[in-house]
Order: structure tokens, then C-alpha cells, then sequence
């Protein structure tokens, strides 16, 4: 195919370019913003430059905690992404057959990814409030959010197995593997690079979610909960440092997981195997 | 115990229980709560079990009811129709026109990355640049496009669904790509041999075979765009309403029941609406 | 629910240790105490108004034991106190909050002969009346649900029974907030927030109770409406208001609505907004950026609130003697004038002296023209020196309430048509 470029390649280029230009724009203006001097508002024009409110980040606030809330975020993450993981490969291999009732668990995956999140905190709300237990993150928001992870794991998952090649399987089992020693030394092995797709779906989608940890978290916030906190209480750019900040620390969680998909492959196409390639 | 394992049946459901388990209370059980809270009544402070249809009577006597679900079919068509047509050409342009497979993670890999960062944040930053004295309003100015600052860039419709199409546009992308890049490329080879024009291509081979990846990333945009209820309040300063900023309301006052009564029928709303779009893809074969 | 988080201090202070040394020789049981009360933790929450961290510094400094503080927005603080009383063991609340909360029994009566400073709070929160001749405002009067029949009473009684509900701690008078540099002419009513001459750059805050008040301050002003009692409307009442409002809000008369009073600061900082219902910290804060506002008395007068500190049910033993030693520091001074520096007022304002300048206290109590620069408690400059305050001098600022934010008897009615007005 190298034949020259169709004329309708550099229209579509343009318009491509617009498109990231609207994607990053306001990022871009309030990583600006961030820098604005120590009287400067939430909106331009800029009163002079200086690191201050990076600096301010770090000092307490009037209202709020901000680094209790990352830790939490960054806690309910893990948590998330290791049961996400764990629930999703076993749902997924659960799928590859049908069984009764697979198409009502279906249909309520689907459901979980389409109901509004407001429901979900509603209704997990009233349950606790109702029975007397006490809202928590780790807690309600913790099931909460596995409402939304998990269809996404699991959809990763069904896409991961309908590429998948049976022969692999038939093949272990040929050569006397019980059932649990095909998947865990053939099937895991094959879907790892997978796995990281699922685990960084899981942590991100944890480490964003709002609407339905709102009225499941409890007394104490998450780090999103506490960014809308401070969208309504603070009147200082400082909220936008910590926007730069939490979008800086998600080029950087996405950094380790591209790298450990990236180190995945290498040692995989060193032992000569492609098998699960290209698929994040 | 080989014979058991044998069994197709209890082993799926032995693999599918924690995932049954977690849909189950924290899907199921919430969404039956609400649906009998639905007829509870309120104090101003409190809930109380009752069976009473107060709460449905109230929520479709009220004029505005039909007016704030019309808005929210507004936004969620409007968003649509602008997602699909950007998250179409992106697409486009990336499986068929971006000849590097390297250039074309990366580059897709560039799209996908403001999804990584908080929404609320990409959200509020749109204030600074719509306001009346903000960037938008002082560059066209400085060009003398305009003389007086626009009002409609900020707190008006137009700001709620510019923040929609900027938050949701990928969802659109990533499927309609995922379909694109299975097209077998013979087939394009094979238009173009028997003489047809791109536009020709377009039209008859690319959009039907993308069709699966349209609906998905329909799914989550529309039902995104119809449960949403921060966008609104920020961009819209608080002086529009859909659905979900009624529910939201609802719950900063206590009135539970009142939230449920419309959560209830939002959800119906919604599963009417994924239901007629499912019926024309079945996603678990087209991932 | 919205805002919610904590701080937790685990500095041990000399100034402990050593009050405990001197407890120690004097009294033997008090040594007990003072040894134990440092392991206390008292969980507070209510609105960023006076949720302050700051004050849970000086908690730990100055009492030893530890302060939890939790902020959240009107509404929330409302659920939180009616529905989770096991969360908390100090609300920070509004009057009108209480008036709704009481009923619960989730806030226990607090014992005045146990309050240090009971005899020079205010009149305002004791018998109504500011000074013996003043008449006392429409709308939920603090006094009118100050106090209970006695302990474990639910009710509220009319005369000083001995037995607070809640102990005021913060209070103010609010008016319309303006930019005086893009309005250009004197502003007197509130009829002016409707001008159509700001249409596009005027703004109601979002909470029912309170936006209600306000608009009812409009309507009267307006002549368009003659209210009985502005703080318990008829539904007629309540239907008008709203219409006018509504009538307002699809000519475009409204920018925005705000919720919490910093969304107040950035609309009129950035502009957006030339006119509307603001708090006194909100035109601080703008104030402090060299932003121009003014916080315009109205010759219709001012609408006001009060704030205290109630006691959760669940308190009792040691955590209750912590929290009535917190109540009396409250009520001491330290805190009153880092309020009063803010723009409110404290209770006892005669303890707060103490904690504040001469000419602080000229400016923010006396009405005084400050005689030197004003600055807020994190430094920034307020005024500068020949400065008057807006409204003048507290007798003059809480001698014209017009009106207390209240709850009515139709409250449920008022919020349903509060929320149909915001959606239509």
C-alpha cells in the first residue's frame, strides 16, 4: 500500500489535529493557570508567575485534606484493580461456556455499564443507611465502584478470549494437564500482557470515579470526591496545581504500565512466543 | 470431584460467583431498594416504609418534569450526533490513513490520554477559557472579530454540550477504531478494483462494517450523557437541569423517596433506550 | 457527602504538659483529666464557614485534646446531623438547621450554669432582642429555638430555661453583594437585583432555604408582594415568589446560581457577576485579590443568620467534659475575634476584644474608620487606613435584620417548587 497519499489525507489531518489541540486545550490552560502568581484567581488574566501554589499544595488548607484523600484514591485503586483482575479472568473463563443462566448475568454486566452511577450511590446508600452500617470507602464505595470496573474487565476479558486459540489448550490437555495446570500454566500465561489492560482500567477507572463513590465514601473523601469539595470551596488556583499534579501522576501510572507491557513483550518475543500480542 | 469439574454448569458458576456476588449486592439489591423506596414517604429529615404513589403523582403532574426530560433527551441526541461525527472521522482517519502501525498508537495512544485525568478537572477548565473576560472572549476581541465579549460561551447550553463532546468523544473513537482495524483490507482493495470511489467505499464497505463499533461507543455516550448530572451543574451554572441534577437535588434535601420515584423512571428511560440499540449488535461477538 | 475531610493533630503541646503539672500539685483529680483528655477526639463538622482548621490547631494547642474537623455544604451538614448522628460529636449548624434537627434527638440540651461566659452572649440569642427597645426580626429568631424544656426535652420554649440547644458561636447580617466599578451608580434596594439593567450579571444562590428569603427580600422591596411573615410563607406566597423568579430567570436576567460561598467569589472576581446574594467572607475574599466590592446595605434591611455548637446525643463521660471545656474556649475569645476579623460576629463579642487590635476592633465592631491597615487573619490587606466598614457598626448592621433565615411550616412545598424554579 504505498502508493501516494489520497487528497482527503490532509483535510482529515487537520481536522485530527484540531481534535487533540480541543482535547488538550483546556488542559493546557489551567497547567498555565497553576503558575499564576500569589493573588491571582481562578480565571485570566494572569497575575504575574511564580510556584506558588504548588507550593501552597503542600501546606495545610483552610478546609479539607487533600493527601488523605490521595492516599485513600490511591488505596481504593489497588483494591479495585486487584479484584477487578481477579473477578474479571474468572468470569471471563466462566463465559467461554455457556452454563445455565449465563445470558441473565450477561444481560446484568451490561446493566452494571449502563445504569447511571447516581443510582448505584443512591441505592447503595439507602441499603447501608437502612441496615445501619456505616458508609465507608473501603467499604460501600469499594462495591460501588466494582460495579463499573468489572464490566469493563470482563468485556477486556471476552475480547482477550474470542482471539484466543484453543489449540494451545487441546494441545495441554493432549499431554496430560489437568484442568487447573492448562490454565494456570498455559491460559494465564498467554492472556498476562492482557491482565495489565484490565489492572490499568481498574485503577484508573477507580482512581476517577465520582459519581458513585459520592454518597457511598463515608465521612472521609476521595481524592476526586475532594476535588469537587474544592471546586466549591476554594477560590485559589491551587486547585488547579493539583489538577496539573493528578494529570502529571496519571501520565506516570501510565508510564509504568505501558513500560511493564513494553518489558511484557520483549521477554515474551524472546522466548518466541506471540501468542495474546497486541492486545492492551 | 473429575466428574463434578466435568460439569459445564457448576464450573462456570463456581468462576462467575464473585462476579454474580458483586452484581448481585451491589447491582441488584440497590436497584430493588430504589424501587421500594420509590413509594416511602419523607419527612423533611427522615424516610418512612409506606406504600404510596405520592412521589410518582408529583413527579408527572409536574410541568417540568417533561421539560427537564426533554432537555436530557436534548443533550444526549445533540452529544451524540457530535460525538459520532468527530469520533467517526478520528477513526477514520487513524485505521485508514496513518500507514505506520507504530504512528498509529501513538497517535492513538495521544488521544486516549486526557481520558486518564480527572473529569471534573478537564471539566472546570473549560471556565477560565468560555468566561466573559476569558481566553476565548479576549483573543477573538484582540482580533477584532468581535467587539463585545460573547455570553452564550459559558453557563448556557452550548458550554454543557462542549464539555460532553470533549468528555465522551472517545468513547466513540476507541470502539469505531477497534472495528476499523479488523476490516479485512482486502475488501477496500476489492471496491477499489471493481471501480469504486472513496466516497462510494465509505458509504458501502467502511460504515456498514463499522456499524458493531457506531453502537457501542453510542451505548456509552448516550447512557454517559443521560445519567450525568456534574457536567450540567457546572457548565450550566446551575441554571439547567437534566434528570440527574433533579435526582441530585433530591438527594441534598433528604427527599430520598422523591430521588428514587425519578431514578426509577430514568432507568427505565435508559434500558429502553440500550435495549433498542443493542438490538442491532451483539456485543459480545463484535469485541 | 460532597465536602468531607479531616484533620487530625497529634502534636503534643508544652503548654499541656504543663497545665497538667500545675493541675497536678493543686488538684489531684483534675490530673486524671488532664492526662486522659488528651487521648480525646472530638469529630465536628458543619459548613467551611467556621470549620476551620486553624481552630483545631489551637484546640490542640490550648486543650490538649483533638479536633476532627469536617466540611461540608448547607444541605449536606442538614442530612448529616438528621440522619448519621453516630458520625459526629460536635455539630456546627444554623439555627434553622436546628429548628429541623431538634426534633430528632439527635443533639443533647446543654446545661448554661456549665457555660463561663453565659451571661454576656448577646441579646440577639437570649431574649431576641438586641437591645431592650429592638423589635425582633421575621424568620426563625435564634432565641425562638435557643432553648429546650430541660435535658432530654425536644421541644422549644420561649423564655432562657436554663437548657441551650445550641450555643451560638457565629452570626452575621447579609445583604447583595455589588462591583461598584462596573454598576457605576449608588445601589439602595433590593429591587436592583432583578433591574433588568444587569441583565446576564446578576446571581441567586442555590439554597432553598436561604435563596428563598432573599427573593422574598426582592418581591417586598418590589412592592409585588406584601408578606405576612417572610420567614414562614403562605403556599401562595411561596407560588408568587417563585413566579417572579421564574419570570426573571427565562428573560436572562441570572448569570448562575451558586451553592457554596467561594463559587460567589469567583463569579464576581471574574466578573462574571456585577450583582447578587453574597456572604460577608465571599466579599473578603474578593476584596483581598484588590478586586473592588462592596457589601451594600439596603434600606430595606438586612437578612441574617446565627450559628452555634450543639452536642451529639451519644457524648457523655469525659468526651462531654471535653466538649464544654471546647465550648467555653470557644466562647473565650480566641476564636471570636479570628472570626470577627473575617466579617461575623462572636457571641460574646466584649471576650473578643481582648484577641484583637484597637483598630480592629474600631473597624469591624465600631464601625470606626480603620486607622491603620486592616488585613484578614492570613495577612492579606482588607483596608486601608480611613476605611469604613460597609453597614457601619454592629448595632447599626444587627439593628436593621429584616429578616432571620428561617424554615416554614411549607417547607417541603417551598423546596419542590425551590427545585422546579432552578429547573425550569
Amino acid at each position: 500500500m504505498d502508493r501516494r497519499r489520497p487528497r482527503s489525507f490532509y483535510p482529515l489531518a487537520a481536522f485530527f489535529a484540531l481534535f487533540l489541540l480541543f482535547l488538550y486545550g483546556p488542559t493546557l490552560t489551567i497547567a498555565i493557570l497553576s503558575f499564576q502568581g500569589p493573588t491571582g484567581g481562578l480565571t485570566f488574566p494572569m497575575r504575574g508567575v511564580s510556584l506558588h501554589w504548588f507550593h501552597d499544595l503542600f501546606q495545610q488548607q483552610a478546609v479539607g485534606d487533600i493527601w488523605g484523600s490521595f492516599r485513600r484514591s490511591f488505596a481504593l485503586g489497588l483494591m479495585v484493580m486487584v479484584t477487578t483482575v481477579v473477578v474479571s479472568v474468572m468470569g471471563g473463563l466462566a463465559f467461554r461456556k455457556r452454563f445455565a443462566g449465563s445470558g441473565v448475568l450477561f444481560y446484568l454486566v451490561v446493566t452494571a455499564l449502563v445504569i447511571p452511577s447516581i443510582l448505584i450511590s443512591l441505592g447503595v446508600g439507602l441499603i447501608f443507611n437502612q441496615t445501619g452500617l456505616d458508609v465507608h470507602w473501603s467499604t460501600s464505595g469499594f462495591g460501588a465502584q466494582l460495579t463499573w470496573t468489572l464490566p469493563f474487565g470482563l468485556l477486556i476479558m471476552f475480547a482477550v478470549f474470542n482471539r484466543f486459540d484453543k489449540s494451545y489448550e487441546e494441545a495441554a490437555r493432549d499431554l496430560g494437564a489437568s484442568p487447573w495446570q492448562t490454565i494456570a500454566h498455559v491460559v494465564l500465561p498467554i492472556i498476562a500482557p492482557s491482565l495489565i489492560g484490565v489492572a490499568l482500567f481498574g485503577f484508573t477507572l477507580s482512581y476517577d470515579e465520582f459519581a458513585r463513590t459520592l454518597l457511598t465514601a463515608g465521612s472521609r473523601n476521595t481524592l476526586p470526591l475532594e476535588i469537587y469539595g474544592m471546586t466549591t470551596n476554594v477560590t485559589t488556583p491551587v486547585i488547579f496545581a493539583l489538577g496539573t499534579l493528578t494529570t502529571l501522576f496519571s501520565f506516570l501510572v501510565i508510564g509504568v504500565f505501558l513500560t511493564t507491557v513494553w518489558a511484557l513483550n520483549r521477554r515474551r518475543a524472546r522466548a518466541g512466543s506471540d501468542a495474546g500480542k497486541g492486545m492492551v | 470431584m473429575a466428574a463434578l469439574l466435568k460439569n459445564r454448569h457448576l464450573t462456570g458458576w463456581l468462576l462467575a460467583s464473585p462476579l454474580a456476588a458483586v452484581l448481585a449486592f451491589f447491582l441488584v439489591l440497590p436497584i430493588l431498594m430504589i424501587v421500594v423506596v420509590s413509594f416511602w414517604g419523607a419527612t423533611e429529615f427522615s424516610i418512612y416504609p409506606a406504600f404510596q404513589f405520592d412521589n410518582y403523582h408529583f413527579l408527572l403532574t409536574s410541568p417540568v418534569t417533561l421539560q427537564v426530560f426533554l432537555n436530557t433527551f436534548k443533550y444526549a441526541l445533540v452529544t451524540w450526533a457530535l460525538t459520532l461525527g468527530i469520533g467517526f472521522t478520528v477513526a477514520y482517519f487513524l485505521a485508514f490513513h496513518v500507514r505506520s502501525q507504530t504512528w498509529q498508537i501513538a497517535l492513538f495512544l495521544l488521544c486516549t490520554i486526557p481520558f486518564w485525568t480527572s473529569n471534573i478537572i478537564r471539566m472546570i477548565s473549560w471556565i477560565p477559557f468560555l468566561g466573559r473576560n476569558g481566553l476565548a472572549n479576549s483573543t477573538l476581541i484582540s482580533w477584532e472579530v468581535i467587539d463585545e465579549p460573547l455570553e452564550w460561551l459559558l453557563f448556557s447550553d452550548f458550554s454543557v454540550i462542549l464539555a460532553f463532546v470533549h468528555l465522551y468523544t472517545l468513547f466513540m473513537v476507541v470502539p469505531i477504531f477497534n472495528t476499523m482495524m479488523r476490516i479485512d483490507r482486502s475488501l477496500i482493495e476489492a471496491a477499489n478494483d471493481a471501480g469504486a470511489t472513496g466516497f462510494q467505499i465509505l458509504t458501502n464497505v467502511i460504515i456498514p462494517l463499522c456499524k458493531p463499533g457506531i453502537m457501542i461507543g453510542s451505548i456509552f455516550v448516550v447512557t454517559l450523557v443521560m445519567g450525568d448530572f456534574i457536567t450540567v451543574r457546572f457548565m450550566s451554572g446551575s441554571q439547567s437541569a437534566n434528570v440527574g441534577r433533579l435526582i441530585s437535588n433530591d438527594i441534598a434535601l433528604l427527599q430520598y423517596p422523591s430521588a428514587a420515584a425519578t431514578a426509577v423512571i430514568l432507568l427505565v428511560t435508559v434500558l429502553m433506550v440500550i435495549g433498542t440499540l443493542l438490538r442491532f449488535v451483539d456485543i459480545r461477538k463484535e469485541l | 457527602m460532597t465536602q468531607a475531610t479531616k484533620t487530625g493533630l497529634s502534636r503534643r503541646t508544652l503548654l499541656t504538659g504543663a497545665a497538667a503539672g500545675v493541675a497536678a500539685s493543686a488538684f489531684p483529680a483534675p490530673m486524671i483529666w488532664a492526662q486522659n483528655i488528651k487521648d480525646i477526639t472530638l469529630r465536628q463538622f458543619g459548613t467551611g464557614v467556621s470549620n476551620l482548621n486553624e481552630v483545631a490547631q489551637k484546640v490542640k494547642e490550648e486543650l490538649g485534646f483533638t479536633l476532627e474537623m469536617t466540611a461540608l455544604d448547607s444541605d449536606a451538614v442538614t442530612q448529616r446531623a438528621a440522619t448519621q448522628p453516630k458520625s459526629f460529636d460536635i455539630a456546627d449548624i444554623e439555627y434553622w438547621i436546628c429548628k429541623k434537627i431538634w426534633p430528632t434527638g439527635n443533639l443533647q440540651a446543654m446545661d448554661t450554669s456549665k457555660i463561663a461566659n453565659y451571661d454576656k452572649i448577646v441579646g440577639i440569642f437570649r431574649s431576641g432582642k438586641l437591645t431592650p427597645e429592638s423589635t425582633i426580626a421575621q424568620g426563625t429568631a435564634p432565641h425562638s429555638v435557643g432553648f429546650t424544656s430541660g435535658p432530654g426535652g425536644k421541644d422549644f420554649v420561649a423564655e432562657e430555661s436554663g437548657w441551650m440547644t445550641l450555643i451560638p458561636t457565629i452570626y452575621n447580617a447579609d445583604t447583595l453583594g455589588i462591583r461598584p466599578d462596573l454598576i457605576g451608580r449608588p445601589i439602595e434596594s433590593w429591587t436592583e437585583l432583578l433591574n433588568p439593567e444587569f441583565k446576564g450579571k446578576a446571581s441567586i444562590l442555590d439554597i432553598s432555604s436561604i435563596g428563598i428569603m432573599d427573593a422574598a427580600m426582592v418581591c417586598e422591596a418590589m412592592g409585588e408582594i406584601a408578606y405576612g411573615d417572610k420567614g414562614n410563607m403562605t403556599r401562595e406566597e411561596i407560588d408568587k415568589t417563585m413566579a417572579i423568579f421564574t419570570e426573571a430567570k427565562k428573560a436572562g436576567q441570572f448569570r448562575a446560581f451558586w451553592k457554596t460561598f467561594d463559587e460567589s467569589v469567583n463569579l464576581m472576581a471574574s466578573g462574571e457577576v456585577v450583582i447578587q446574594s453574597m456572604w460577608s467572607p465571599a466579599i473578603t475574599a474578593v476584596k483581598s485579590r484588590g478586586i473592588p466590592c462592596v457589601y451594600q446595605p439596603l434600606k430595606e434591611g438586612y437578612r441574617s443568620w446565627g450559628g452555634g455548637i450543639g452536642l451529639s446525643a451519644n457524648l457523655s463521660g469525659l468526651a462531654l467534659d471535653a466538649a464544654y471545656e471546647y465550648i467555653n474556649w470557644y466562647l473565650s475569645g480566641w476564636v471570636g475575634g479570628f472570626l470577627m476579623r473575617q466579617g461575623y460576629y462572636s457571641a460574646v463579642p466584649e471576650t473578643s476584644k481582648d484577641f484583637m487590635s484597637e483598630n480592629e476592633w474600631g473597624y469591624w465592631f465600631e464601625g470606626k474608620p480603620a486607622t491603620d491597615t486592616i488585613t484578614n487573619p492570613q495577612g492579606q490587606p482588607m483596608a486601608q487606613a480611613g476605611d469604613v466598614r460597609d453597614g457601619g457598626s454592629f448595632h447599626d448592621r444587627m439593628g436593621a435584620v429584616a429578616c432571620w433565615n428561617a424554615v416554614m411550616d411549607e417547607n417541603q412545598y417551598m423546596v419542590r417548587k425551590w427545585n422546579e424554579f432552578i429547573a425550569a
